[in-house]
């Protein structure tokens, strides 16, 4: 395994590299900077300019590259341009927001799409299977930029119950963070617990169809047992399949979710870097992004060949 | 009939579900039954609030964008937590006349060329270090380097010389007199020396102001605490302000609503609507304006090199119509740029250039221009975007086709001060609300020696020049302002169209709050009543 890690490594090294060069250059070709940006409206041509020196992008691009490179290789992601702090720092706090927040969404997916699959799969009442499949079609075609506008009427403008929006970290206060991460954490997780317990119902249905369930039903074995013990367990891996591409999905969608809820994750920081023309933090998340793709390729073919001996010889 | 063994298990019986559904709830209840309410943690300080001003208190305002610290020293998209750390030499009050703070008397040379300053005694930064005449020196230094992007910066710089008398009085000299040192003095934040850089960083703010600065989260928010040995006695009456970022226009909203936030500055005219209707809270708007929407023309750009057709565009927009659509009404439609609190403003200025399509349609007939096709560039945010849609719109209905070229903000502002525009653009200005000097020396697009319109004229140079050497009070001095008002709006290089509103949307129970000329956040006087 150890040889076959070291004949991947190089190509994963090279791919950061080259995506670096690229996420450097593709900056620099889009319009303004932000020594124009922090510079201001009413800026002379010499404050500008005395900006632009101050953040070292008077420098020729290759040196600003290799110095970048070479503050990334020492662990220093430095100051953030335009945002202001520490750019580690932004990205650290962004990320366990994001994190926070998907992971309170995938929580949700799990127990509102089980809910909705096994409902819908097994419910012999009409008005609950209606209203599962009324649910669920509401929740995949109402975009959340809707759902978070309507559950903040609901449940903070008419109730008061829960927050409008904002963060409190759960690991300062859980008791506070719980109702912060309730309202954003349900919007983003509605369209994914929709298509899950979709497939869920469906996986559950054919499952009950087998021969076996009916041999099962003819052996006396009860309903209930038939479903958690045979039925769901036989449904659940292309659910589980499901899941993990959701993950990604959610991911994905934070990013307009965070700005609803003036939640203060990764997509609200890119968005105010990118606006600011901030290089460090624009540069930093894009080679963070990069980075987890390129580990998660490693990680995946690193499986393969342990499950798999053949690929790790050819 | 009944099956005995049914062949689709129906598993989850009514009581079940039921039971289910109650344990969960139980479980929910007991969960947040013990802990802290988000909602009413929120809104814990109007609940407790009483009939007069009393000491206590935290109160959120709700902001639209981020404390950028870099901007410290700049007027930036958001300047509120300005005057809670820091304090400035003077406050204005509403005639523009200068009442004391850190400066507590002055005294003009009488070629005005110097000004002595005495400065107020017993004042201590957060970190207990005593003020004294040394930071008035380094804060007028400071704003003189072209790394902190102070607009007033050539205000500054007309200060050349210094001499102390002890610690507490200051004579500034300069290299020529100018009529708005005042506002200067307003705009120029008194930081700590030792800490600027530290400052600028984001990392510590050490001011003379009413609060410290105790937590900045960015993308979060700002959170102070009381600044228990403050100079004024008494003051302030609040334990603590939190700042939260919110950017999102509906989201404002719903805070501001549900009293999550209490206090906002940045919610847009279009939707305040919404807001008026609310009983807990109350909406009132500043005479100094939110800066102003303006038409930008690049008069090297034929037919727009032409004062005819520049005057025909003015004509021909309908400024009442985006005052009400995109502004909801709250703000001033106007051909110039000064604000009612400015002593520039006046009634026949403001309504020089009305709606009248019939005489643009005539003035661009008489200079020979017909079926133009203009480019105009507009920032890509929903506000900018609205104003350029107006204006492609009006301008269609005189003849003129516009073609819109939305940009996002960094590169408008790279254009902007690069003065790379195509023929028209749409953007925002301030600094009319205080000197009408400071306009024209410190607001890029009027700048007399340097603008984006690159429009000159030794006329304009003149009179901006000698408008702000003159005396800011008197005769010459209106007929100065009087002649910059006449240029602009013959010249029509920058078209005005609407002053947009300072609006303040605050909790019922708020009492006290005041912004000054550069919407710099006062909560001297802040508390909350019943």
């Amino acid at each position: 395994m150890r040889g076959y890690l070291l004949r991947r490594l190089p190509s994963a090294l090279l791919v950061l590299l080259v995506a670096s060069f690229a996420v450097f250059a593709v900056l620099r070709l889009v319009p303004g900077d932000p020594a124009a940006v922090l510079a201001g409206p009413d800026a002379s041509a010499e404050t500008e300019a005395a900006i632009r020196a101050r953040l070292g992008l008077d420098e020729p691009l290759p040196a600003q590259y290799l110095r970048w490179l070479g503050d990334l290789l020492t662990g220093d992601l430095g100051p953030s341009y335009a945002i202001g702090g520490q750019t580690a720092d932004l990205i650290g706090d962004g990320l366990g927001a994001t994190v926070e927040l998907t992971l309170g969404a995938l929580l949700f997916v799990v127990v509102l799409g089980g809910a909705f699959g096994i409902l819908g799969a097994t419910s012999r009442n009409r008005w609950v299977s209606t209203a599962v499949r009324v649910l669920t079609t509401g929740a995949l075609s109402v975009p959340p930029f809707v759902t978070g506008v309507l559950l903040v009427l609901l449940f903070s403008v008419l109730l008061g119950v829960l927050p409008p929006g904002g963060r409190v970290p759960l690991l300062t206060a859980p008791d506070l963070g719980v109702q912060y991460l309730l309202l954003p954490a349900l919007c983003l997780a509605l369209p994914s617990a929709a298509v899950l317990g979709r497939y869920l119902k469906d996986g559950i249905e054919r499952a009950l169809g087998e021969d076996y369930v009916r041999t099962a039903t003819a052996a006396g074995i009860a309903p209930r047992r038939l479903l958690w013990r045979h039925a769901l367990p036989n449904a659940l891996p292309p659910v589980v399949t499901l899941l993990g591409m959701q993950t990604g999905n959610l991911l994905g969608g934070a990013v307009l979710v965070e700005a609803i809820f003036a939640w203060p994750g990764l997509g609200q920081l890119a968005e105010q870097a990118l606006v600011r023309r901030d290089y460090p933090v624009v540069q930093d998340l894009l080679l963070l992004l990069v980075t987890v793709f390129v580990l998660v390729q490693l990680l995946t073919d690193l499986v393969h060949a342990w499950l798999d001996p053949r690929i790790r010889w050819e | 009939m009944t099956e005995l063994y049914p062949t689709t298990p129906t598993a989850l019986s009514r009581r079940t579900t039921l039971r289910a559904a109650g344990g969960g709830t139980l479980l929910l209840g007991l969960g947040l039954a013990g802990c802290r309410s988000a909602v009413s943690e929120a809104e814990a300080p109007g609940a407790e609030a009483t009939a007069k001003p009393r000491r206590g208190g935290t109160f959120t305002v709700a902001v639209n964008s981020d404390f950028t610290p870099s901007l410290l020293f700049a007027q930036s998209g958001q300047s509120l937590q300005q005057r809670l750390v820091y304090n400035t030499l003077v406050r204005y009050d509403d005639r523009l006349e200068p009442q004391p703070e850190l400066a507590t008397s002055w005294e003009y040379a009488k070629d005005g060329r110097s000004i002595t300053l005495k400065l107020r005694t017993g004042v201590t930064y957060h970190d207990g270090r005593p003020f004294t005449a040394d930071d008035v020196i380094f804060a007028v230094k400071n704003l003189q380097n072209p790394l902190r992007a102070a607009q007033l910066r050539s205000t500054a710089a007309a200060i050349t010389g210094f001499e102390k008398r002890g610690d507490h009085e200051l004579v500034l000299k300069l290299a020529h007199p100018v009529n708005n040192l005042f506002d200067l003095f307003e705009f120029m934040i008194i930081t700590d020396r030792n800490s600027v850089e530290d400052a600028v960083a984001g990392r510590k703010l050490n001011g003379t102001g009413p609060f410290k600065l105790t937590k900045w989260s960015p993308g979060t928010g700002l959170s102070f605490t009381r600044n228990e040995k403050y100079w004024q006695p008494d003051r302030p009456y609040l334990d603590a302000v939190e700042f939260r970022v919110i950017a999102q226009a509906d989201a404002l909203l719903s805070s501001l609503r549900t009293g999550q936030t209490q206090l906002s500055y940045g919610v847009p005219g279009r939707n305040l609507a919404t807001l008026a209707a609310d009983p807990e809270l109350v909406i009132s708007e500043y005479s100094t304006g939110g800066g102003a929407h303006y038409l930008g023309v690049n008069t090297t750009v034929a037919p727009l090199n032409d004062k005819t057709v520049r005057q025909a565009l003015a004509w021909g927009i309908d400024r009442e119509r985006i005052l009400k659509q995109v502004l909801g009404g709250y703000g001033l439609a106007s051909a110039t740029p000064w604000p009612k609190s400015s002593p520039a403003f006046s009634e026949a200025a403001r309504t020089h250039y009305t709606h009248d399509p019939g005489k643009a349609r005539e003035l661009l007939k008489s200079a020979g221009h017909t079926g133009l096709d203009l480019p105009l560039l507009h920032i890509n945010l929903p506000g900018d975007t609205a104003v350029a849609e107006a204006v492609q719109y009006d301008l269609k209905q005189i003849g003129v086709r516009v073609t819109l070229e939305p940009t996002d903000p960094a590169t408008a502002q790279k254009n902007l001060i690069s003065q790379s525009m195509p023929g028209l653009w749409t953007m925002s200005h301030g600094f009319a609300q205080v000197q009408p000097s400071t306009l024209a020396v410190s607001a890029y697009p009027f700048n007399e020696a340097k603008n984006t319109s690159r429009f000159r004229s030794a006329a304009y140079t003149k009179v901006v020049r000698e408008a702000w050497t003159t005396p800011g009070t008197g005769a010459r001095a209106n007929a100065l302002r009087q002649q910059i008002t006449d240029t602009l709006l013959d010249e029509a290089f920058i078209i005005d169209l609407v002053i947009r509103g300072s609006v303040q949307v605050a909790a019922k129970k708020l009492r006290g709050v005041t912004l000054n000329k550069f919407s710099y956040l006062n909560l001297d006087d802040a508390h909350l009543a019943g």
